[in-house]
């Protein structure tokens, strides 16, 4: 297969939807072309019916009209459907695929943040599938110059010929003027969109401002900010109505020259008064289609680039090759001389039956514990030995390895829906297992129907650490690794969760890698990690007992 | 409300309204002689009055289009400046709600107010605002010189405003419903797309690909049927629309046609009338097209003025001096609306710089009663004194600040973020500041120092420089009284104690009311209370109370991990 790039994207985008697009861009070029005959109708309906007052005339091409106009509303009507189903169905279908890319279990290395994604994921998509939206005006456009060509000429070859010329020179000059107003808009929106967050900025810390009695110097730099704005869209403003006053003028002018022309060719008699009027009708007809051209253009680029960005998310490797072992017999975790980041050579037992507290000196050596044990290390990143219940972990497939370990990190994610759905974590677990796991991390005065937002911005701190912790003790996994799991929660309900841990996980294998001594003094022992590697081993009272700097480290 | 902010630019507004009617009539000039024109040709003119009707529409041509630019500028800076003053007022009464008012309507409406609502405004004043005068104005005129040229042709024209009428009438109760929908549908896609690849991490290591995958799949299609129906009901819109104009040119013709064989016109007014007509397709088009955008756009707008038009919570009427900075609360009990007694018969007084730790389970009352102690909450009955001066009647930003929970860094420059509590803060000042809560090191090490962007998308400070800039702005607001309700968020105890002891520091001298999230900070205060259900069941020294063997004790014992 050849590799994806950006303008093969936008050809698949449009090869996927082949079928529906071509009905629509035909139907869209019939449209264009049955607008480009209505000033030539009314020159017609002048001339053979207002000028000759032949009422059968009349009737006839009343009739032509009415045919006109009905082919023309319908032609839009079902070509712009068809045109807009396929984008519509085609930007799904680009979100669904960023979507499924980057949540695929082996992981991206796009170098993007979960923001950019999520604008590539919604902004790009669409903007890509815009291509197909480009095309069909584009076509439509070439054919209604098309048309307004062949109707020119056949009235009058040198004033068609001005025509056809004159009008591309004029849209073509006046784009010329753009890239200065593009400039101006671009800047005056940047500047209202800095004002606009600088707004929501404060809103959201107008406690932080109350507080310290800032609300009034706050509203000074929103003043301050909002008339640097209003300083660049006035900007913006004049170059606008310099712009629009030169279109209206150049085109003005131009008409007056047709007008000139043409009338000066019917005093002639070279042709008729309908012609004239049909002639000068064109002339304002087609800087329509000529304009839309130029769009086109500038939408084909823009499509290009999101689909750029798209092909990065979309080809974007993998980070791990899992294995493909399918069942890990036994609990318990084993690593042996692990060296990877700031870890130096690490050894490490933690039985299948075991509750180990592990304190870290270096926030960056339980980091790097954490990313190995949660399996999204590449086997190729660390040397040693990692294994879960005596099995390598680069040798498991993906679903036995995160089946068997489970890592909660310390700031906690929890999902929208509600208490109870975030604690059943899209699995259906039984209603006892869920209690008791509530229980232990002391949760139980959350309600379970309390409604979860995303990030869980309705629940406190404390309590959104409490449901994480009950959402990942009910899971059960063999191996439970949790990271400051009581941060955010006061001393008297961490010594209950404390408790709650150590009595649920009994006989399974469960590793803390804290600071906080209620939780590693629950823990059947203390490994403690310096420099990389383990350093010291007992139990919280022996170590608090004999070693200064671990009762430094704890006691507080 | 927006009448009154134009009228304070009356010549504005004058100079605005009288270029953009002279603009469109500029554009009348042009049909009018070529429909002379014709009737010239018919009538055997020469060269002469053809180049003379050239150079007239040129003549129109040129002064239009210096109307034209002169009142977009013109409609452009009235409706920026009355925009301008408008959200600075919005922004300035959305600070200044009441904490309670705050609580009740939520961040989420007040942020889309102050964003989404301003920006709607500003790109419907930007872009849509200056085609739709101008699309009006055309109309207007355009009908008024389809009847200039014979009332009957005028007339006969008229014939297509009922049916424009009618397809209006008949789009909008059907489309509102649809586009809300649609709004809805896809904010609950991003919102699904949101949640699933910022929480990625976790959405793997509980294998809820799939589920997630899924999930937004489902509303990713619902948005997309939903877009389509509006586009279908969107292009039955435009076939009326489409109708309409037949209708209106095929009458201008008709009646033309008979009107000219009773020699009522001649063939030339027949034609500026269909030119007029036709004219008005793309005009009459925009604003049935508009009308959509007007309406979110005057939604919103509403949305702006209701906030704009919130009186500003007045000072109180006789500011009065407190005698000393010893705070007093007697009898003080609260609840939320109609829920249970949070706070409950609470006394206590905090000498003049001393400083008082509360302790307690989470749902005491803790954050409840530094709230009320800061004078952010009324208390339901009792009274909160500062030297001996109700906090109503102070001038309660002068004398306390209170760090609440929420941490939130100011995006901008560091030193910004820092003036926002002391406006004329010298370098010197704020380095000071910086220096007493121990945030001189990592400031310095940043790549612009004082002056490197800070916050959301810029460089992002951890949890624990937050609040040692949260600390350094209550230096700088220098208070007498501080209250302090940060939770420590940082892992481990040594970050912990670092911040412990930056709020010390920040605090010393100042009367303080602490609520002790770690019994360390309860250790370090003169006097501990300990809340429990919104009652105090004990205060007392820390070492009295641990001697003592009560509830404290109890605490105490257990957070240090003794007694195992």
């Amino acid at each position: 297969m050849r590799e994806l790039t950006g303008g093969r994207l936008l050809r698949r985008s449009i090869g996927r939807h082949r079928g529906r697009l071509l009905g629509g861009v035909l139907l869209l070029c019939g449209h264009q072309s049955a607008e480009a005959l209505v000033p030539v109708m009314i020159g017609v309906i002048i001339d053979q019916a207002v000028g000759t007052g032949e009422v059968l005339a009349l009737l006839w091409w009343v009739f032509v009209l009415c045919v006109l106009f009905a082919s023309l509303t319908t032609f839009w009507r079902f070509g712009a459907r068809n045109v807009v189903v396929a984008m519509q169905r085609e930007t799904h279908q680009l979100r669904i695929e960023v979507v499924t890319r980057v949540l695929d279990p082996r992981g991206h290395r796009t170098g993007m943040r979960a923001g950019e994604v999520l604008q590539v994921g919604t902004s790009d998509a669409e903007r890509a599938a815009t291509v197909m939206h480009a095309g069909s005006m584009g076509a439509a456009a070439v054919v209604a110059l098309a048309v307004s060509a062949v109707s020119l000429l056949a009235i009058d070859v040198p004033l068609g010929l001005a025509v056809l010329v004159g009008v591309p020179v004029l849209v073509a000059g006046l784009q010329l003027l753009s890239p200065l107003l593009t400039r101006r808009a671009a800047a005056a929106q940047e500047t209202a969109g800095e004002t606009t967050a600088l707004a929501t900025d404060l809103v959201r810390g107008v406690r932080a401002l109350r507080g310290i009695g800032a609300l009034g110097s706050a509203a000074d730099t929103y003043r301050a900010s909002s008339r640097t704005t209003l300083r660049a869209t006035l900007r913006a403003a004049t170059t606008n109505g310099v712009y629009l006053g030169i279109t209206a003028a150049v085109s003005g002018l131009f008409l007056a020259a047709v007008a000139g022309f043409a009338g000066w060719l019917a005093l002639d008699g070279r042709i008729s008064v309908g012609e004239l009027i049909t002639v000068v009708g064109l002339a304002q007809f087609i800087a329509e289609p000529v304009r839309l051209l130029g769009s086109a253009g500038q939408m084909v680029a823009n499509a290009r680039a999101s689909a750029d960005r798209l092909v990065r998310v979309l080809t974007a490797p993998a980070v791990l090759t899992p294995g493909t072992r399918g069942d890990v017999p036994a609990g318990g975790v084993r690593l042996r001389e692990v060296t990877y980041r700031s870890l130096a050579g690490l050894s490490l037992d933690l039985a299948p039956d075991e509750t180990v507290g592990v304190l870290g000196y270096d926030q960056r050596d339980c980091d790097a514990l954490l990313d190995l044990l949660s399996g999204t290390v590449p086997a190729g990143e660390y040397t040693g030995r990692v294994e879960v219940g005596g099995v390598p972990l680069a040798e498991l497939d993906l679903d036995a390895s995160r089946a068997a370990v489970l890592v909660e990190q310390h700031d906690v994610a929890l999902f929208e829906g509600t208490v109870r759905s975030n604690l059943h974590a899209g699995a259906d677990r039984p209603r006892e297992t869920v209690e008791a796991a509530v229980a232990a991390a002391a949760a139980d005065d959350i309600p379970f129907d309390h409604a979860v937002t995303d990030r869980g911005t309705t629940l406190s701190g404390g309590q959104r650490q409490r449901v994480g912790l009950a959402r990942a003790l009910a899971a059960g996994p063999r191996v439970l690794v949790l990271h400051e799991p009581t941060t955010a929660v006061d001393a008297v309900t961490e010594e209950r969760v404390a408790h709650g841990i150590a009595r649920l996980r009994a006989g399974a294998s469960t590793l803390l890698v804290t600071a906080s001594p209620a939780l590693l003094a629950v823990a059947d022992r203390v490994l403690v990690l310096d420099g990389g590697r383990i350093t010291a081993t007992g139990t919280h009272a022996e170590l608090s007992d004999s070693d200064d700097r671990y009762r430094a480290a704890v006691l507080r | 409300m927006l009448w009154a902010e134009v009228r304070r630019l009356p010549w504005l507004g004058v100079a605005t309204l009288a270029t953009a009617v002279a603009a469109s009539a500029g554009g009348l000039v042009a049909p009018w002689v070529l429909g002379a024109m014709i009737d010239d040709i018919a009538g055997g003119a020469d060269h002469g009055d053809v180049v003379l009707a050239a150079v007239v529409i040129a003549v129109a041509a040129l002064s239009t289009g210096l109307l034209t630019g002169v009142s977009a500028a013109l409609l452009s800076r009235l409706g920026e400046t009355v925009l301008a003053r408008l959200r600075e007022r919005v922004l300035d009464r959305t600070l200044h709600l009441p904490a309670t008012t705050l609580d009740r309507v939520g961040a989420g409406d007040l942020l889309s107010r102050v964003g989404d609502d301003v920006s709607a405004v500003t790109t419907a004043l930007v872009t849509t605002g200056p085609q739709l005068v101008s699309a009006l104005l055309t109309i207007v005129l355009t009908a008024g010189g389809l009847f200039a040229l014979d009332w009957r042709l005028g007339l006969a024209g008229l014939v297509a405003g009922p049916m424009y009428v009618l397809a209006v009438r008949w789009y909008l109760p059907r489309s509102g419903p649809f586009y809300a929908r649609e709004r809805v549908a896809i904010g609950e896609r991003a919102q699904a797309m949101v949640s699933s690849l910022q929480s990625g991490a976790t959405v793997r290591a509980y294998r809820l690909e799939a589920a997630h995958t899924a999930e937004v799949n489902e509303r990713s299609r619902v948005a997309m049927d939903l877009s389509i129906g509006v586009f279908r009901l969107f292009t039955r819109l435009v076939g009326r629309l489409n109708r309409a104009e037949l209708v209106g040119l095929a009458a201008i013709l008709v009646c033309g046609f008979l009107l000219v064989r009773a020699d009522l016109v001649t063939v030339g007014a027949t034609t500026a009338a269909a030119l007029y007509f036709h004219r008005l397709f793309n005009p009459v088009g925009a604003v049935v097209l508009e009308f959509d955008e007007i309406q979110s756009a005057g939604a919103s707008l509403a949305r702006l003025v209701g906030v704009a038009e919130l009186e500003r919570p007045r000072p109180p009427a006789v500011v009065r001096e407190p005698a000393d900075s010893g705070l007093e609360l007697t009898g003080v009990a609260h609840r939320y609306d109609d829920g249970p007694l949070v706070l409950d018969d609470v006394s206590v007084r905090i000498a003049p710089g001393e400083r008082l730790a509360v302790v307690g389970a989470t749902g005491a009352g803790k954050s409840t009663l530094a709230g009320i102690a800061a004078g952010l909450l009324d208390p339901a009955a009792g009274a909160v004194c500062l030297g001996g001066v109700p906090v109503g009647e102070l001038d309660r930003g002068r004398h306390v600040a209170m760090l609440s929970q929420e941490v939130h860094v100011f995006s901008g420059p560091l030193v910004a973020d820092l003036r926002l509590a002391k406006r004329d803060a010298t370098e010197c000042e704020v380095d000071q500041a910086l220096a007493l809560v121990g945030a001189t090191a990592w400031v310095r090490a940043l790549p612009d120092g004082l002056d490197t962007v800070v916050g959301e998308s810029a460089h992002r400070l951890t949890a624990a420089q937050a609040q040692q800039l949260a600390l350094a702005r209550l230096v700088l607001a220098d208070p007498t009284v501080a209250i302090l309700d940060e939770a420590t968020a940082e892992a481990g105890s040594a970050g912990a104690r670092e911040l412990e002891r930056a709020a010390a520091a920040a605090t010393k001298g100042r009367t303080t009311l602490i609520v002790a999230h770690r019994l360390t900070q309860a250790e370090l205060a003169d006097r501990v209370l300990v809340l429990e259900h919104g009652r105090v069941v004990e205060t007392g020294t820390h070492a009295d109370l641990v001697e003592a063997g009560g509830r404290y004790a109890e605490l105490w014992r257990s957070w240090t991990g003794a007694g195992r």
